[in-house]
């Protein structure tokens, strides 16, 4: 076991979106999972969302980050709309919309497909999908580009508006600064383990 | 020397003590029927005392770490269980020689052995996942959760293994049918005492060592050391033709 | 307890189901295994009606057990760190999560029961006066061991020798519901076997109680 991360000091301010740059191994995918409540720092303080990561104010905050991640999360059992509609249950959502959603993503003749049959650029469009059903105030992609043809990547930067529009935040973690330059307010760099911005 | 012996004052203490029990183990008048194999009863009773009792503190530890978040109390978990297992062990042994002396058996399905013999695999199970993990906190979580889930639940698997053994009662080995004498009883009490004695010296000895192996562990991921990232460079073939 | 727990914990059992229903793993593997565990004990001790009557019932209870067991460590492999994630970020309460998957694993567990009770019967000839307790103690069987399965295999996810740790852990801690169950049917009424019934029923809430506890830290594993 290694520290991936040492010294970070990172602000994000509501209506910001910034993009997490930085090389392979850097920590990105990490700093996104503690951002996000998935990992317990262990050492410093965080707050997001108005919740103190070190304390059960963590679990609070859940519900209002949504995070899409290297590898999709669907199973592969259940169809594209199955998972989604999943998902609405147990996010509190109305389920009936997500039929609807899956529409918007351009996935709406393939929600009977099972997700184990779906390319994997399908399935992260499910995932897009699920953001915007959900609609989180605050946002974690994590390369979000890898997989998308011309058309979704546009649906990602709508989905970043539109979190960005309701005053939410987004941070994006990329190799690729040219594709996510359109979606970001600022940058910030991650490298030997440390970052200020 | 002097700060020797006053930090090594409990391991003097639990020898003196096992001397002594076993002093008074020999000394102690035979029992009728069973003779100098009921002698095993200075062994068995303190060791499965001494099971019970650190799988006791393994669970109020565990209860303590997923309270606290404080590792000291994972690591008196597990030691404790790791010296329960030792005990336990013993007192199979111990049992099954007993046994064989007794009634020329080694096993017989007597409800405490039996048991035993089911608490020795629950923690044998316990100690093969804190073996599988390396990360302190993991593992921390994971065998606190265990350590609750173990103990409560031998509650149930004793009454159930006493009961079916009442109903399906055979070959019973029987300590209780030992008349108990006073010298008997005392030199019984003085081995239960010096047994407890020695756990509590193994006990601050393990402890002290896990507390090491983490110190070490926490040095390797220290501050000053390289982060994990410093491990990838750019590569070397495909750059610049 | 929240509005949302029993929509969360069904949903999360009916997603088990769907799952278990497009794969066919019990159905079509696990209970074709058991019948033929059922199968190879007679050839082991014996066609012996008297030994065979005598032992069937253990005997059934005995691959129940083990199979349970089995969908224990297959739980250890069903969901991925991704997927984990993903339902954690959904904001499900973990108890609902221990709930639902709890519901989803009693189901195919009784279902494996029903079908072995069966094939035990055939193969045993065993004496049917008792087995109207059937219909208390395979429940009971079903949900313990989807309980201590559920919490098994929260605990050893994610390592390595999880699937290999899981039947050590569960094993030696079904045994009240193994002893249960099978004093419950044999001894019936007459022999006083409300007390078994008694045991198991406390099994199960213990194992309930502790599987409620031990849910928050057990989903913030990662």
């Amino acid at each position: 076991m290694a520290t991936v991360l040492r010294d970070v000091d990172l602000t994000v301010a509501g209506g910001e979106s910034v993009g997490l740059f930085g090389a392979n191994g850097a920590g990105k995918t990490t700093l996104l999972r503690v951002v996000g409540t998935l990992l317990r720092p262990s050492a410093g303080s965080a707050r997001v969302l108005g919740a103190d990561l070190d304390t059960d104010e963590r679990f609070t905050i859940r519900r209002r980050v949504g995070m899409i991640g290297h590898n999709p999360a669907l199973y592969p059992e259940l169809s594209l709309l199955a998972n989604l509609e999943f998902s609405a249950r147990i996010a509190g959502a109305p389920v009936a919309t997500a039929r609807g959603v899956l529409g918007d993503v351009g996935l709406g003749a393939a929600a009977d497909r099972l997700a184990g049959e779906a390319s994997y650029g399908m399935q992260r469009r499910v995932e897009f999908a699920r953001e915007l059903m959900l609609q989180p105030d605050l946002l974690l992609l994590d390369e979000p580009h890898s997989a998308l043809d011309p058309s979704a990547v546009e649906l990602v930067e709508h989905i970043v508006a539109g979190v960005l529009a309701r005053s939410g935040a987004v941070v994006v973690a990329s190799h690729d600064v040219a594709r996510v330059a359109p979606m970001v307010t600022r940058t910030a760099e991650l490298a030997g383990g440390s970052l200020h911005a | 020397m002097t700060s020797r012996i006053r930090r090594r004052w409990l391991d003097v203490v639990a020898v003196v003590a096992i001397v002594a029990a076993l002093v008074f183990a020999l000394a102690s008048p035979r029992v009728a029927d069973q003779g100098d194999a009921a002698r095993m009863l200075f062994i068995h009773v303190p060791t499965i005392w001494l099971a019970y009792v650190s799988f006791g503190v393994t669970f109020v530890a565990s209860i303590a770490y997923l309270i606290t978040r404080k590792l000291r109390w994972d690591l008196i978990a597990g030691a404790s269980a790791e010296i329960g297992v030792v005990f336990t062990t013993v007192a199979i042994i111990g049992g099954m020689i007993w046994g064989k002396a007794t009634w020329n058996v080694y096993w017989t399905w007597d409800a405490r052995l039996t048991l035993t013999a089911v608490m020795l695999l629950v923690y044998l199970g316990y100690l093969a996942l804190r073996r599988a993990i390396a990360d302190p906190e993991a593992r921390a979580r994971r065998s606190a959760v265990l350590g609750i889930l173990g103990l409560v639940q031998l509650i149930p698997v004793h009454f159930s293994v006493t009961w079916w053994r009442t109903l399906h009662q055979t070959n019973t080995f029987r300590p209780r049918d030992i008349q108990m004498d006073g010298p008997i009883l005392a030199a019984l009490l003085i081995s239960v005492a010096a047994f407890t004695i020695v756990y509590a010296a193994l006990l601050r000895h393990r402890y002290a060592l896990a507390h090491l192996e983490l110190e070490a562990h926490e040095a390797s991921v220290a501050v000053e050391g390289p982060v994990a990232g410093d491990a990838v460079s750019a590569p070397t073939i495909g750059s610049g033709g | 307890m929240h509005d949302r727990f029993w929509q969360q914990a069904l949903a999360i059992a009916r997603r088990d189901l769907d799952r278990e229903r497009r794969s066919g793993e019990v159905a079509w593997v696990t209970i074709p295994f058991g019948a033929s565990a059922l199968l190879l004990v007679p050839l082991a001790v014996g066609i012996n009606q008297d030994v065979l009557g005598r032992i069937g019932t253990g005997m059934l209870f005995v691959v129940v057990m083990l199979f349970g067991v089995l969908t224990a460590v297959r739980r250890t492999n069903l969901e991925t760190p991704a997927q984990r994630d993903a339902i954690t970020l959904l904001g499900v309460d973990p108890v609902a999560e221990f709930a639902g998957k709890t519901i989803a694993s009693s189901v195919l567990l009784l279902l494996f029961e029903v079908v072995m009770g069966v094939v035990a019967l055939t193969l045993y000839g065993l004496d049917l006066s008792n087995w109207g307790w059937m219909g208390v103690v395979m429940p009971l069987t079903a949900v313990g061991l989807a309980e201590l399965g559920t919490i098994s295999a929260a605990i050893a996810i994610s390592i390595d020798a999880g699937p290999a740790l899981v039947p050590l852990l569960v094993t030696p801690l079904a045994i009240p519901l193994l002893l249960g169950a099978t004093q419950t049917v044999e001894l019936g009424p007459d022999g006083g076997n409300l007390s078994w019934l008694l045991l198991m029923t406390a099994v199960v809430l213990v194992l309930a109680i502790v599987g409620v506890v031990t849910a928050r830290p057990l989903q913030e594993i990662r």
